[in-house]
């Protein structure tokens, strides 16, 4: 069952010349991963702050088409209810930081106040969500001094805690080293196996190839192409569009374009390392 | 004075607030200056027991001790008398100016010392919580607390735009022409970029449900003991004798 429907979406921010985004289709399984994919400027941003609601009731500009989540159009949504519906975390994770609490405890029950839960039943989801994404360490810090990658985790717990059915995350590692990344993808893939739907804006391709079911490629606010990650990846034209491919695909490709053809396009390492096993076999054989 | 706090700064910010309200009173309901002055030491008194002693004493008296001297030189100069104490050419101390600083220096040091006190044994936190109880919004609350965190933040941000100008050729050291010249090179990224970093908070603080309509709960809790009790009642009661002994006499 389809959780978010877009139909023919176009968007024009208040004071922009032209539409970020043009006739937009898309619709979103539950409990999928999607990723976004495309060149800066692509409408990726401006996509998610449209499924967050974000647009139409912060930024104002002309919303013309169908975006309806769980049946009801995002129009009708009030910004606290849909808080509880689609969690969104985003690239900078210095604003992200609530700004009015001294330790990561209450930083990350900030949310749940706001919704008025009863304290003990807050205590108890807050303990939870930090034993599952394993910050207990950082439980009593002051939510300011922690690093980048922390402070990111934070932000994700903040989220996570309120329980959405949706997780939008815009571009969660950009600015987190390799480490922080990891553990940033370690939260995303748990959070998919408790059945999430996930909407991740990623230029890191080959976690996306790890991890994504689906991809959407924008290209200039409009859907460029989409599918399942596999026929994303291994298409050349993902390329035309402004899109990265996963070093394996495009060693695949380069391998059939000079006839040695491996019988697949691998996506990831494993794949490739299969892939290239069984040709040298049969070339061996041969 | 972390974990063990004192008794007294363990009151409830109101009570607290209590005593602040009812010192400033004492010195006005007491004729003369003499109890207006004992404020201060009675503050420090209370300060030691919350365990703040030396922040209190040093930030009092350095407060107090330039407004102090400053409104004695001029009113006992300036203010208009015919009692002349002592003079030197044109400039003369009059009785009349030396009792209008008197009195109006012992208030001053009553009230600052008693707000000053509130202010050093109360956490934000706490007063912040307590007026949320009372039924302040709170966006009001969230704009206090947030703005008393960020200043420090504010003041990381300085530095690092300061060196980035640095490496761009801008002088910020030296002599006070070039640090001026400095100035707006600094201040202006600083002020755009906490502009530009808002939108970004807001997005933050909605993505949490700041804006939801139910009443918000808190796990931060602060229990009203029965020493507040006790010491509201004291404070009344002392009020009431000196208001009593004041008309009597």
């Amino acid at each position: 069952m389809s959780i978010i429907t877009i139909k023919n979406l176009s968007y024009q921010y208040p004071i922009s010349e032209s539409d970020a985004l043009k006739d937009v289709s898309v619709t979103i399984e539950r409990g999928k991963l999607y990723a976004l994919v495309g060149a800066n400027g692509g409408g990726k941003t401006t996509l998610c702050n449209v499924i967050r609601g974000f647009i139409p009731h912060f930024y104002k500009g002309d919303l013309r088409g169908e975006v309806l989540i769980e049946g009801k159009d995002i129009r009708e949504w009030g910004m606290g209810e849909l808080s509880q519906k689609v969690g969104y975390v985003f690239q900078n994770p210095f604003t992200q930081i609530s700004g009015v609490k001294d330790n990561v405890f209450e930083e990350i029950a900030f949310g749940l106040e706001n919704l008025g839960m009863e304290p003990g039943l807050i205590r108890e989801k807050v303990d939870q969500v930090i034993r599952m994404l394993e910050i207990d360490y950082l439980r009593d810090k002051n939510p300011f001094e922690l690093s980048g990658g922390q402070k990111q985790r934070v932000a994700l717990a903040s989220i996570i805690v309120m329980e959405p059915d949706v997780l939008v995350i815009d571009e969660p590692t950009s600015q987190l080293d390799p480490k922080g990344t990891e553990e940033v993808f370690k939260i995303i893939e748990l959070m998919k196996n408790k059945g999430k739907t996930i909407i991740l804006v990623e230029h890191k391709i080959e976690l996306i190839a790890e991890y994504a079911d689906y991809i959407i490629l924008l290209n200039e606010g409009e859907v460029a192409m989409q599918g399942s990650t596999r026929e994303i990846l291994t298409d050349e034209r993902a390329l035309t569009f402004g899109a990265a491919l996963p070093q394996y695909s495009l060693f695949g490709m380069e391998m059939r374009r000079r006839g040695m053809d491996l019988g697949s396009i691998p996506l990831t390492e494993k794949e490739a390392i299969e892939a290239v096993k069984t040709w040298m076999k049969k070339g061996v054989n041969a | 004075m972390n974990n063990e706090r004192s008794m007294l700064s363990r009151l409830y910010p109101t009570t607290k607030f209590m005593i602040t309200i009812a010192l400033c009173l004492a010195a006005f309901i007491v004729p003369g200056y003499g109890f207006s002055y004992a404020v201060l030491p009675i503050c420090m008194v209370l300060a030691y027991f919350a365990g703040s002693f030396k922040e209190f004493s040093n930030l009092a008296i350095k407060a107090l001790l330039m407004i102090v001297v400053f409104i004695f030189i001029l009113q006992s100069f300036f203010y208009p008398g015919h009692d002349i104490l002592w003079s030197w050419g044109i400039f003369s101390i009059k009785r009349e100016g030396v009792e209008f600083a008197l009195f109006l220096t012992s208030k001053i040091v009553a009230v600052a010392s008693a707000f000053i006190l509130f202010f050093r044994i109360t956490k934000v936190k706490d007063l912040v919580h307590s007026l949320e109880q009372i039924g302040l919004p709170s966006k009001v609350t969230y704009v206090i607390l947030s703005t008393l965190q960020l200043i420090p933040e504010m003041k990381k941000l300085t530095l690092v735009i300061m060196d980035a100008q640095k490496t761009r050729g801008v002088e910020t050291e030296g002599k006070l022409l070039v640090r001026m010249k400095a100035f707006l090179p600094t201040l202006s990224p600083l002020i755009l970029g906490s502009v530009a970093s808002t939108e970004e908070r807001v997005l933050t603080l909605e993505s949490r449900a700041f804006s939801a309509n139910v009443k918000k709960s808190s796990i931060y809790t602060l229990e009203k003991t029965k020493y507040d009790r006790l010491v509201q009642i004291l404070l009344i009661v002392l009020l009431a004798i000196l208001i009593v002994w004041r008309v009597a006499l």
